[in-house]
């Protein structure tokens, strides 16, 4: 694949913005592809882990922030395990995610981000996740209505689901959590 | 020994056998659990995929109150260990960090719990003694897979309390209940984790291959510690088995459910009727129950 180089992609602050948030200097790393070799996605992703810090480096933020292969990150922590340079790439991938929600960009997995916005939802109102109430919001919010639903009855009989939902009782602490943080992180 | 204990959501719910497997086994060993008052979730991947702030602030909630209790952190689940140590390291590291994040969760915190791995208080904090000596019918020719996933080893260097790619705290575990665990490749490889409902493709292929390379290494069972790894490994293996184009059928059971097995704890605390691949004939054949009663 080809991007183009445009000034305005050298000149941009993108590199900068992502250093600060993450905390790494991408400065630090000179492409070995050691991440690259142990990412276990790396099959269903079309941006591999270096090339992913190599477009920062070099200003891509539109190609960055709506790339669907920054979704696909499962987090499992090889990648920060095995760097030579010892860069934490999962958290530049989580600063990656959190710019492409607050950018004018529109973020390239969907139904990744719909789940985690459903997980989350779900702790905001009971304080615990309930799967069932996940798992109902997932496949409503994100069209896939049939999603698991085949395993739902087994997990049903050996009482693995819970019905009744568990509340923790300072939900409304909770709750000015949330805002707070919503309004410190401009979503 | 007493710990604030932090069960975590999925080990109220999917992960029910876990619960009551680790309860057993500690009360066996002579551990004391004590819940960490009104703890909030961890947030796991879906917090620190979206909102760095907010996968501090929730575990902050649950490490403020264990810190208020005057306990040390004792959890299961590989997710929820990691986001908690992580944050209550961060949070100790960072005196700014400390003060926007106290002011966030309204309660003082300083980042002085220590959280631990139920694997690492049963092989670092009992004796192993103590755990020979609650064994009643050892698991003896039982050969187990040890399968640790992502969360557990891939700490920051400085937090890690084991092997990031080769641990051994279950496996020590394992034989020390009379089991063999196996010296197999693919201990920390990963499952596919939080992405079971939105990339289900990639999950199957990642869970089944895991399996498929403990079945060739001849395992009998794997023998996990993350109610996540539980899920994927166990629920999707039909699905793998038509991917790989070969017969799987491995029983996906939580360690301490074989550690309560060779204790001889009663079934209402092994649940071995909780997980989709059945072991019940795999454990009779091998002698350890007996007909669906246990020994």
């Amino acid at each position: 694949m080809r991007w183009e180089l445009a000034d305005k992609a050298l000149r941009s602050d993108f590199r900068r913005r992502v250093e600060e948030l993450s905390g790494q200097n991408l400065g630090d790393c000179y492409q070995c592809g050691k991440c690259t070799g142990g990412c276990p996605v790396l099959a269903d992703i079309e941006l591999s882990p270096n090339r992913i810090i190599r477009m920062i480096q070099l200003g891509l933020e539109e190609d960055v922030l709506t790339n669907e292969s920054v979704w696909c990150c499962t987090a499992c922590g090889t990648c920060n395990g095995r760097c030579p340079m010892g860069i934490n790439i999962v958290h530049i991938l989580d600063t990656v995610r959190l710019l492409s929600q607050q950018s004018k960009y529109r973020p390239g997995a969907l139904e990744v981000l719909t789940f985690y916005q459903a997980f989350l939802n779900c702790i905001r109102h009971f304080g615990r996740l309930n799967e069932i109430g996940l798992m109902g919001s997932y496949n409503i919010n994100s069209g896939r209505l049939l999603t698991n639903m085949v395993k739902a009855p087994w997990f049903f009989m050996k009482g693995k689901i819970s019905l009744s939902p568990h509340k923790i009782r300072r939900i409304e602490r909770l709750e000015r959590v949330f805002a707070r943080i919503e309004e410190i992180e401009g979503k | 020994m007493k710990y604030g204990y932090f069960p975590g959501c999925s080990l109220l719910s999917s992960a029910v056998e876990y619960d009551r497997s680790a309860r057993g086994v500690l009360g066996a060993v002579g551990v004391e659990l004590e819940e960490i008052d009104d703890w909030v979730c961890c947030g796991a991947t879906a917090a620190h995929a979206t909102s760095p702030l907010l996968s501090a602030a929730l575990p902050a909630i649950s490490c403020a109150a264990a810190e208020k209790q005057g306990l040390d952190v004792l959890t299961c689940c590989a997710a929820c260990y990691s986001r908690l140590k992580q944050t209550n390291q961060e949070v100790k590291d960072d005196p700014e960090l400390q003060k926007q994040i106290s002011e966030i969760i309204e309660e003082p915190y300083q980042g002085n719990v220590r959280v631990l791995h139920i694997t690492e208080v049963l092989a670092r904090e009992i004796s192993p003694e103590a755990i020979k000596a609650a064994v009643k019918k050892p698991l003896k020719g039982l050969k187990v897979a040890c399968y640790y996933g992502c969360l557990m080893a891939r700490m920051p260097e400085a937090l890690c309390v084991d092997k990031a790619e080769y641990p051994v705290l279950v496996d020590d575990l394992i034989r020390a209940v009379g089991a063999e665990p196996l010296d197999w490749p693919y201990k920390t490889e990963c499952c596919g984790a939080a992405l079971t409902l939105a990339r289900q493709k990639t999950v199957i292929r990642l869970s089944g291959e895991i399996v498929q390379i403990a079945k060739q290494n001849g395992a009998d069972v794997l023998a996990v510690s993350c109610p996540l790894c539980q899920a994927n490994l166990d629920m999707y293996q039909s699905e793998a088995e038509k991917l790989l184009g070969e017969q799987l059928s491995v029983p996906v059971l939580y360690f301490t459910q074989l550690m309560a097995l060779a204790m001889g704890l009663p079934a209402a605390e092994l649940c071995l009727d909780k997980v989709i691949v059945d072991p019940m004939p795999l454990l009779s054949e091998k002698g350890f129950i007996s007909g669906g009663v246990y020994l």
